[in-house]
């Protein structure tokens, strides 16, 4: 089969590999239908995440048909129609029987690498390095999905692909940072990042009931896709705009209640910041670039709850921790527990809620995902999300 | 008990003595020191399932090649003895064992009775605090002799890790019924360096196959 493989920093190729094969009871082998470039996936690009090595196939957002299925697969069969999530959970541990899915002890091969680094593993999951299992991913023509009788949501009405591939990460993603925020009836809700998980969490917290939401990016189209929501929007690269300001002023001195970090790891930033933070992460002094976490502890009101979908996966510098102190602000964070989300995510597009293929503008072959990754990287040609059609020969 | 506090909705009699000596007259202590030659580790997990499950399925020592990294064959040769073969990269590893203690339900120790190995270690399942499953705990100790030794030289697994790793294992197969696993899955191109990684990716030692 053809398959996205992550050879190098900033070297991603599309290659023939061998098909995947059932290796376990619990699994089901699928043919993949629809596949998309995450945020996520800029992460590995651009090396920012350890034990990642070459050959390895990338892409954790994706749907299809239940292929073969494994001798104990007893809820799904050849021909089903599914949405896989990205964190792998078994179902039956001690944190799965909490619904904490993203902790998962069971499906992570390599957890003695997680523990090393963060003291215990989470999940495994698709794609994304050996620390978090060292799955084959889903930018591919076929995919083996463990412990397929708990992950995959059933798809029974005739939606298109396009209208529910995002319930494999994104959506989910978003809706959980909107409920991390904690927001009640009323609140103002600050967002940074207006990428797919942005959008997400800009829609789930109107749905959550904030009376007003603020996003902030320097994009234009993303700008006006958040504006489209309902959303005020912030330029933080215009000159004379202070995000501090903009967020005092539009909520009358107080503060946003919610503030939700939904850029991670490789925030950009237009000052002095942003260099700093290069520098260092290039010395290895730090691992991560936080000018985003730092604003967003500085911007939110007394008392507000931050909530952090975008991925950190190692050391910061200069988190302005006395003032999260000084605040008395409650943070929550982590890797979407995505079982909790699908299927009541899948009844609001069922219902004509939500559409999620409007963040959608390149749709492309897999032979077109390397040049892709850097249009994506470098946020070229308007890019919103970009979907592949694993079995296209010429792009759409 | 002290009069200080009254109000303990929740709370259990905390154990004058807890397994593995991790807790002795109420205080935490710290597993054996390595010296003489003699490694000792020690770790515990938590297991969604029965005490008495869990101790069946351990003492079922002819079943251990399920889920213990590179044990090819077991065999019982008497009430409480058995043969252990052991394939560690092609290098074949054997020794006999003996119960030393079998209380059923909630512990097992044996050691190990001349061959390639010197070994002797105790398991032990309890019922975690809370009701949240069964805590198993596995003291083993260990001399640096033949089978440790090929462990660390022909797959870079240092032996005290590949007890935590089997103990991973078995967890794994109790609630799920399968071990985690990612060899024989497709990629590209490994290249050198990747080649060389590839015990610390877990790809070289092969994952037990988890099935009964
Ligand atoms: N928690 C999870 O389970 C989970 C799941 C999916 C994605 N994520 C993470 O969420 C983050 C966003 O994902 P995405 O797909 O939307 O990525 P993306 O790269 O498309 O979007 C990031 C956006 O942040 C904006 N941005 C950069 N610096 C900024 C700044 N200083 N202030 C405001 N905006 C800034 C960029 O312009 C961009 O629009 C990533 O870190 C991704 O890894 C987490
Ligand atoms: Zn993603
Ligand atoms: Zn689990």
């Amino acid at each position: 089969m053809k398959a996205v493989c992550w050879m190098g920093k900033s070297n991603v190729e599309t290659l023939t590999v061998k098909d995947p094969e059932l290796l376990n009871p619990h699994d089901a082998i699928i043919k993949i239908t629809r596949t998309a470039i995450c945020g996520s996936d800029l992460h590995l690009y651009d090396g920012f995440i350890p034990t990642m090595e070459s050959g390895d196939i990338l892409g954790h957002e994706f749907m299809g048909i239940v292929e073969e299925v494994g001798k104990e697969v007893t809820n799904l069969r050849r021909g089903d129609r599914v949405v896989v999530p990205f964190t792998i959970a078994c179902g039956n541990c001690l944190f799965c029987r909490k619904k904490l899915w993203s902790a998962c002890d069971n499906s992570n091969p390599n957890a003695h690498l997680m523990e090393a680094a963060y003291g215990y593993s989470g999940s495994g999951l698709f794609g994304y390095s050996h620390m978090m299992g060292g799955y084959a991913g889903g930018q591919a023509q076929y995919a083996r999905v463990p412990f397929a009788n708990v992950g995959p949501l059933k798809i029974e009405s005739n939606l298109p692909d396009e209208k529910v591939l995002f319930l494999s990460d994104i959506f989910p993603t978003g809706y959980m940072a909107a409920e991390n925020a904690q927001i009640q009836p009323g609140d103002t809700v600050a967002v940074w990042g207006c990428g797919p998980v942005g959008q997400f969490a800009i829609a789930s917290a109107f749905m959550l009931g904030a009376a007003r939401v603020i996003a902030i990016d320097r994009l234009p189209e993303r700008l006006a896709l958040a504006r489209g929501l309902g959303a005020i929007t912030v330029d933080y690269s215009e000159e004379d705009v202070s995000v501090l300001t903009a967020l005092k002023d539009l909520t009358g001195g107080v503060g946003p209640d919610g503030c939700i970090d939904a850029v991670g790891l490789e925030a950009h930033s237009a000052q002095l910041q942003g260099t700093y933070d290069k520098i260092k992460v290039a010395l290895l002094m730090e691992t991560d670039r936080s000018s985003v976490l730092r604003q967003a502890i500085q911007a939110i009101r007394k008392g507000g709850t931050l909530s952090i979908p975008g991925v950190y996966g190692g050391l910061l510098d200069k988190v302005p921790f006395g003032a999260a102190f000084g605040k008395g602000i409650t943070m929550k964070m982590g890797q979407t527990n995505m079982h909790n989300y699908m299927k009541p995510l899948l009844e609001r597009i069922e219902n004509g809620q939500i559409d999620p293929s409007y963040i959608i503008s390149h749709r492309i072959t897999l032979d077109q995902a390397p040049e892709m990754y850097k249009v994506w990287r470098d946020k070229k040609e308007n890019v919103t999300k970009i979907v592949i059609d694993p079995w296209a020969e010429t792009a759409a | 008990m002290s009069p200080a506090l009254n109000e303990k909705p929740h709370a259990e009699a905390p154990p004058a003595m807890g397994p593995a000596g991790m807790i002795v007259d109420g205080r935490y202590l710290p597993p054996p020191e390595d010296k003489d030659g003699k490694l000792w580790v020690r770790t515990s997990t938590l297991i969604q399932a029965a005490p008495q499950d869990l101790y069946a399925m351990w003492r079922n020592v002819e079943t251990a090649p399920n889920w213990q990294e590179q044990i090819t064959k077991v065999v019982m040769t008497g009430e409480r003895t058995s043969h252990w073969v052991m394939d560690s990269d092609g290098k074949t590893i054997e020794w006999d064992s003996e119960v030393l203690a079998d209380e059923p339900g909630r512990r097992i120790a044996w050691r190990s009775i001349g061959g390639d190995s010197n070994n002797a270690g105790e398991v032990i399942f309890e019922e975690a605090p809370g009701g949240r499953g069964t805590t198993v705990t596995v003291l083993q100790e260990f001399r640096m002799g033949k089978l440790a030794s090929a462990w660390e030289t022909f797959v870079g697994r240092n032996p005290k890790q590949a007890v935590i790793e089997n103990l991973r294992h078995f967890k794994a197969l109790a609630e799920t019924g399968e071990i985690p696993r990612i060899q024989r899955q497709p990629h590209g191109d490994r290249g050198l360096i990747g080649k060389m990684k590839s015990s610390s990716y877990g790809e070289k030692i092969p994952t037990p196959s988890g099935s009964n």
